[in-house]
């Protein structure tokens, strides 16, 4: 944890944009550079700042470790469950093409959810990498 | 091409020299921030290979969240690596060995983006044509890593999530164990 005022008020000015960023990394990916990997990597980027600006006890207050625990397997979820839909539906597993009116449509909301779903299981898996690195006290009472 | 040469050519020797400096360094914190550095030029020469995406990628992964991870783990490593005591002649000369051959291979391989080389002819094609007619998407990498190849990607995910769980999962069993290990101890007391 930090005292220096510039640190602090710096953090707290690029917090929203970083994840903006993030989101639009996200969203765009179908159209320039980027997707779930990247995106999901720069909105942990903000989570993690936050962490080693103001401590990782408000860190683990903004993004609680339960919710954190719980998205990481929600996004790896997300993804296998848009493959099962698709089964469900009468395609193979993970033919978006089922899911629109058309086979375009389909394919777009098909990318859009498992981008999704990427995203979040990299974002939630490098705060909790980061966390249980930084809560770790070896060599300690032993 | 010529500029492109030039640009290739101080890539090149910023990532030759920031390897050798990384020989040379023994304190940790140096070696986390030149493998940053490091990453940081690989994604300038992905750019100049037009891999945008994969450019993107080692810029955010490589040269971002896991600097700040190795800086984190960081805490828990000496300061300093031990001095080698081996002498470095057999990996020097293995190394250049396989250099060597490796440049004298590049020679048969086909100039950088020739449309008629046979990667671009076998699959390619097909991706191209199809993320604009099939899928609609204008970025072509985009479609294949989530279209065409969705189980690699699901793969992909699977392995993340693996290894996040069993990185938890070693790190929080040392702590609970130390917990148990404490109110034992103050039980015998």
């Amino acid at each position: 944890m930090y005292k220096n005022p510039i640190l602090r008020v710096c953090t707290k000015i690029l917090f929203a944009p970083i994840i903006l960023f993030g989101l639009y990394v996200q969203f765009h990916g179908d159209y320039g550079p980027g997707g779930g990997f990247q995106a999901g990597v720069i909105v942990a980027s903000a989570f993690i700042l936050y962490s080693i600006v103001f401590g990782l006890n408000e860190g683990q207050k903004l993004l609680p470790p339960k919710v954190n625990l719980v998205l990481l397997a929600f996004g790896a979820f997300l993804y296998g469950a848009v493959g099962f839909i698709t089964m469900l539906m009468g395609e193979p597993f993970l033919s978006y093409n089922v899911l629109g009116e058309n086979y375009q449509a389909g394919q777009h909301l098909g990318i859009l959810i498992i981008e999704f779903g990427v995203g979040l299981t990299v974002c939630n898996v490098m705060i909790a990498l980061f966390n249980s690195f930084s809560g770790y006290q070896p060599n300690q009472g032993s | 091409m010529n500029i492109e040469l030039i640009i290739n050519a101080f890539l090149v020797t910023l990532m030759l020299g920031i390897a050798m400096s990384l020989l040379r360094t023994r304190s940790v914190i140096f070696t986390v921030i030149l493998t940053s550095a490091y990453s940081l030029i690989a994604a300038l020469m992905f750019i100049t290979l037009d891999a945008v995406d994969v450019a993107f990628t080692e810029a955010a992964v490589g040269a971002g969240i896991s600097t700040i991870l190795f800086l984190a783990a960081m805490a828990y490593l000496p300061r300093e690596e031990e001095k080698r005591i081996n002498s470095q002649l057999i990996p020097a000369l293995s190394c250049i060995v396989l250099g060597a051959i490796l440049i004298w291979c590049s020679f048969d391989l086909p100039e950088i983006g020739l449309a008629s080389s046979p990667i671009h002819l076998h699959l390619a094609p097909d991706y191209i044509i199809g993320s604009k007619n099939d899928i609609g998407i204008p970025n072509v990498v985009t479609s294949i890593l989530a279209s065409y190849r969705g189980y690699d990607t699901f793969g992909e995910v699977i392995v993340i999530f693996t290894a996040g769980i069993a990185v938890l999962t070693l790190l929080q069993n040392v702590k609970k164990d130390k917990k148990k290990i404490k109110k034992k101890v103050i039980k015998n007391v």
